[in-house]
């Protein structure tokens, strides 16, 4: 059991640090241990972070397979086995809880992945300084907003009983659009939120990636006649495709993990039918129906999807040369 | 080697911090259990700030009781998770106010024989002995009583109607669902505000319309409170009913004219509130005494509002006389519980209970309901109370009205226009009340699947009125429930009530 559990939330918190080579005497792994031994004690809160907030906490897991009551406790609590799952498994909520759940992470690998790296290759384009940096700056900002702002602030925006954006279209003698309510209009609302809010931060480690590139390799594109298009093309994004990569890897890790609280904030029962993912099906059977277990064994089910998609994308990274995340 | 110092100094520096984050854990998480010490009660709050710890209202009701508490406020619109999350992890106070009582979790908690069963220890204290028969009965569960009941009015819902706008368009106070139809087409129509603009409807309803506004309303078609027994002594719930159907036929139909506000689901309550008081729309079902708060929200938009209210309280149809769905579950709004592993032994039980049963006499009550007299309010001969500085009144008074254990104990007289108005319309309807059957038997299917097919019916129910589904595919809902456990309900229910009244 713990060996399961322990993988299961491996996958997205692995660190990426470089290991001692294993062929190595063990007298000299020692010594190397103790030559950097500064470093090590630098890790020490790291680890010690993720071992009582991530690693301790799995211990929970094993809810999954007891019918837990609370006032019991995991101790007390009569064992299942696989019940759970087996429920979870053979409910026709699961292949809408996995439809929508999917269709939303394709949206948003398709639409939303790809924004951050266009716009930090527009950004590093623009060469007065002042302009650049004032951009940056307005576009960091929606991500500190929390989800309830960006909601609200969609709702005022979108409303057909006196939102703006309906007043304008009948204003200009359109029928209103219910953006809020209609199912159709749920996904290409929640990925461009994600976009409004995520795209602008997303930016910063694309940049900080071609800040890295030899200047002399423009300067050399130059001479033989390359434009800008060129340059960006052979030289920009040939250099930051391991970063790249390696983002697009946690991207998958993050596949089923698509967050509670944005889909909770815009769904509603008129568009439940679309909305409705692995994250808020565990809140409603969780906390407000009081099913822990149940509601344990979908959220271990989601996590080691993510593993496996984990692995799978990294090992495809690395047939195709690339470094990947471990 | 100066980076070799810095770096073994960032080190040091690191793990001091984090030394010093663990110890800060380590002592929150703990409680000091003292038995003579202050009472703990968690407690739902009604307002956005939470008043100062002993503050002006908690030192002179420690003062009165001759004891000392402490408040654990929870916000009202997050209790489900908070109330459910303590329940689960068992972090409770000594005093735990339980105020959602169909919620599935706090049944089962109370079931689970982790709070007292107070009903033997009623009798010795001179308020708690007279609590209200009907509400005691409805305070059980199966027999036993897990906790002190709040004790609320029986019946406070009625329909609020603007009757400014009444006036404007020279139309009568409606009495009947027919005028009612007629006013909400008006409202939504004639431009009442007379503002030029169509800018208004007839009924601001929110997300919750199912289980609030609209379950109201079916009361007046005849449909039972949340469950009502059948000629045959089936136990059955009201939204598979024809009365229910019928009703929301009815509303279906309002909503098409444009006579309820389009987007209701995704409507929250204080959008709702806000959209009143900004006069979008003219009719609300709600209680009674909520016409005062819309008053006093437009005011404080517009001193000079034209607003004025018409409170309702004798709706019918044209076949069914006046009857109102109680929405306190006969006169009680949850309970007061006592945790076993808080409350350890039966002389700290009785301890709490004497405060329980002090907050319950009049002065304390006054304290909780006016505030402390020449600071919050005044009081002239004909008893008259006025809150004469309500931005301190709702500071620091109005969030402990919410957790009087009673609120029968004295009804004050108010200046204020719509008080007095609402609490006589509303004693008046008192016994006109339907109170849920099923409310004191136990199913334990309903625990584990209620929330489950009320919220699919919920969603249909919006589909329905919002024209995007028809009546046979609500039914359709209904008849796929039945195999996820709505006939179990019924069946047990129906055996736990012939039980019950043989």
């Amino acid at each position: 059991m713990s060996a399961v559990t322990a993988a299961e939330t491996a996958a997205p918190t692995t660190p990426t640090t470089g290991s001692a080579t294993p062929s190595r005497p063990r007298r000299k792994r020692a010594s190397a241990l103790w030559k950097h031994k500064a470093l090590y004690l630098m890790a020490v809160p790291g680890i010690l972070y993720f071992l009582a907030f991530k690693y301790a906490p799995m211990g929970g897991l094993v809810i999954a397979f007891q019918d837990y009551m609370p006032f019991l406790g995991i101790g007390g609590s009569p064992w299942v086995g696989f019940d759970h799952f087996v429920r979870f498994f053979t409910e026709d909520t699961f292949l809408v809880l996995l439809r929508n759940t999917v269709v939303i992470s394709l949206l948003l690998l398709v639409f939303a992945f790809p924004v951050p790296i266009i716009l930090a290759l527009l950004l590093n384009e623009v060469r007065t300084k002042v302009f650049q940096r004032s951009v940056q700056t307005v576009i960091y900002l929606p991500h500190f907003m929390s989800w309830v702002i960006v909601a609200s602030i969609f709702y005022v925006l979108l409303s057909t009983d006196g939102g703006a954006v309906n007043n304008l279209i009948v204003e200009w003698g359109g029928q209103p659009i219910p953006f809020l309510t209609d199912p159709d209009w749920l996904r290409p609302l929640y990925v461009g939120q994600e976009i409004w809010k995520g795209a602008g931060w997303g930016t910063i480690v694309y940049l900080a990636a071609m800040t890295a590139v030899d200047t002399q390799l423009y300067e050399a594109a130059e001479l033989d006649g390359a434009g800008r298009m060129r340059q960006t093309w052979h030289i920009t994004l040939p250099a930051i495709r391991p970063t790249i990569i390696v983002m697009f890897i946690l991207a998958i890790g993050d596949f089923l993990e698509l967050g509670f609280e944005h889909m909770f904030l815009v769904m509603n029962s008129l568009n439940r039918s679309v909305g409705d993912i692995f994250d808020t099906y565990v809140y409603t059977t969780g906390i407000e129906n009081g099913q822990l277990s149940y509601a344990a064994a979908v959220g271990l089910f989601k996590g080691l999807v993510g593993l496996v998609l984990v692995i799978m994308a990294n090992r495809l990274a690395k047939r195709f040369g690339e470094e990947g995340v471990y | 080697m100066r980076t070799g110092m810095f770096v073994k100094g960032a080190a040091v520096a690191a793990v001091a911090a984090l030394a010093l984050t663990a110890c800060g854990n380590g002592g929150s998480g703990e409680e000091a259990e003292v038995d003579d010490g202050p009472i703990s009660w968690m407690a739902m709050l009604h307002t956005p700030t939470t008043p100062e710890k002993d503050g002006v209202i908690e030192s002179a009701l420690e003062e009165y009781t001759g004891q000392e508490f402490d408040m654990q406020w929870v916000p009202d619109a997050s209790k489900e998770e908070k109330i459910n999350s303590a329940l689960a992890s068992g972090k409770l106070a000594d005093i735990v106010s339980l105020t959602m009582g169909d919620s599935t979790q706090v049944r089962q908690a109370l079931g689970s024989g982790q709070f007292w069963d107070v009903e033997k220890y009623l009798a010795d204290y001179p308020n708690l002995a007279k609590i209200d028969p009907e509400t005691l009965e409805a305070a059980k569960l199966d027999g036993k009583l897990y906790g002190v009941p709040f004790q609320k009015i029986k019946a406070r819902y009625g329909v609020l109607v603007r009757q400014d706008w009444l006036d404007k368009l020279g139309l009568e106070t409606p009495h009947t669902i027919e005028d009612l139809t007629k006013v909400a087409e008006a409202f939504a129509t004639q431009d009442p505000d007379g503002n030029g603009k169509d800018d208004t409807t007839g009924f601001i309803d929110r997300e919750e319309s199912f289980l609030v506004g609209f379950r109201s309303l079916t009361g007046y078609f005849g449909a039972g409170d949340k469950f009502e027994v059948t000629g045959d002594g089936q136990v059955v719930p009201a939204f598979t009913t024809d009365a229910f159907k019928e009703a929301m036929e009815w509303y279906r139909g309002v909503y098409e004219k444009g006579a309820v506000n389009q987007e209701f689901v995704t409507v929250q309550k204080t959008n709702q509130q806000d959209a009143i008081a900004q006069g979008k729309g003219g009719i609300v079902v709600t209680g009674l005494f909520e016409a005062k708060n819309y008053q006093a929200l437009a005011e404080s938009a517009n001193p000079k509002t034209p607003m004025k209210w018409a409170l309702v309280n004798d709706m019918k149809t044209a076949d069914v006389d006046h009857r109102i769905l109680t929405d306190t579950g006969g006169g009680m709004g949850g309970w007061l519980a006592f945790p076993k592993n808080e409350v350890k032994s039966e002389a700290e039980l009785k301890k709490v209970l004497t405060f329980i049963d002090k907050l319950m006499d009049e002065e304390a009550f006054g304290l909780m309901t006016n505030g402390v007299e020449d600071t919050h309010y005044t009081i002239d001969g004909d008893g008259v109370v006025t809150i004469t500085d309500q931005t301190a009144w709702e500071q620091e008074v109005q969030p402990y009205a919410s957790s009087r254990p009673s609120e029968k104990v004295v009804m004050y007289k108010s200046t204020s226009p719509y008080v007095d108005e609402a609490n006589e319309k509303m004693a008046e309807q008192e016994p006109d009340v339907v109170i849920n059957p099923a409310q004191s038997l136990s199913s334990d299917t309903f625990d584990r699947q209620w929330s489950t097919i009320e919220e699919q019916v919920n969603d249909a129910y919006n589909q329905y009125i919002t024209g995007q589904i028809e009546m046979a595919d609500y039914d359709a809902v209904i008849e796929g429930l039945r195999s996820q456990g709505l006939d179990q309900i019924i069946e047990e229910y129906t055996a736990a009530y012939a039980k019950v009244n043989g």
